[in-house]
């Protein structure tokens, strides 16, 4: 599959709607764990904000740490999961 | 305890771009909100957040974010207490 390479990339994972891996690189590779993780957590918070603060589902999902960030987004029934370096600010 | 956590909460809301916060104890029960984040979702909130917490347990706890086209909530635990901020874009 083609994919473009984003700018601080150290891993990627595509699930799909169930939850199962379709590709993964890098630290991510056949991480089964994260995904599993992951699609919990995209089931937990889809809708379920509230809706005068949060009137719409997410787009994005990101979980940021110190020094990376796992992005999360959801497109053509896949779930698209990018593990990032970030710069400390 | 409470007096502080007014405090805090009216300090968030004080952010012209902030919607409403919320927070959460261990049981996912509100223990304060403002603005117009609604108690009904401290149950939501504490959830994800618990959920992230097995993504590296090793970890400091991260920060979750979640983004549409108008608005953005962020949700941190820290110690027994979760936090929810909702902000507009």
């Amino acid at each position: 599959m083609d994919r473009p390479n984003i700018q601080g990339q150290i891993g990627y994972l595509t699930l799909n709607s169930e939850g199962a891996v379709l590709a993964s690189e890098g630290d991510l590779k056949n991480d089964e764990k994260t995904a599993g993780i992951l699609h919990g957590l995209i089931t937990l918070a889809h809708n379920r904000l509230d809706p005068k603060a949060f009137d719409k589902g997410f787009k994005r999902l990101t979980v940021t740490y110190e020094d990376h960030a796992y992005v999360v987004c959801l497109s053509n029934r896949k779930i698209h999961i990018v593990k990032r370096q970030v710069q400390a600010t | 305890m409470e007096n502080n956590l007014d405090r805090v909460m009216e300090e968030i809301c004080l952010d012209p771009a902030v919607l409403g916060c919320l927070f959460a104890d261990q049981q996912g029960l509100c223990i304060g909100s403002k603005g117009q984040a609604s108690n009904e979702t401290s149950g939501y909130i504490t959830a994800i957040a618990n959920q992230v917490a097995k993504l590296e347990p090793n970890s400091k706890m991260p920060v979750v974010t979640l983004e549409n086209e108008n608005q953005i909530c962020m949700i941190q635990k820290a110690d027994t207490i979760t936090g929810a901020i909702y902000k507009k874009l």
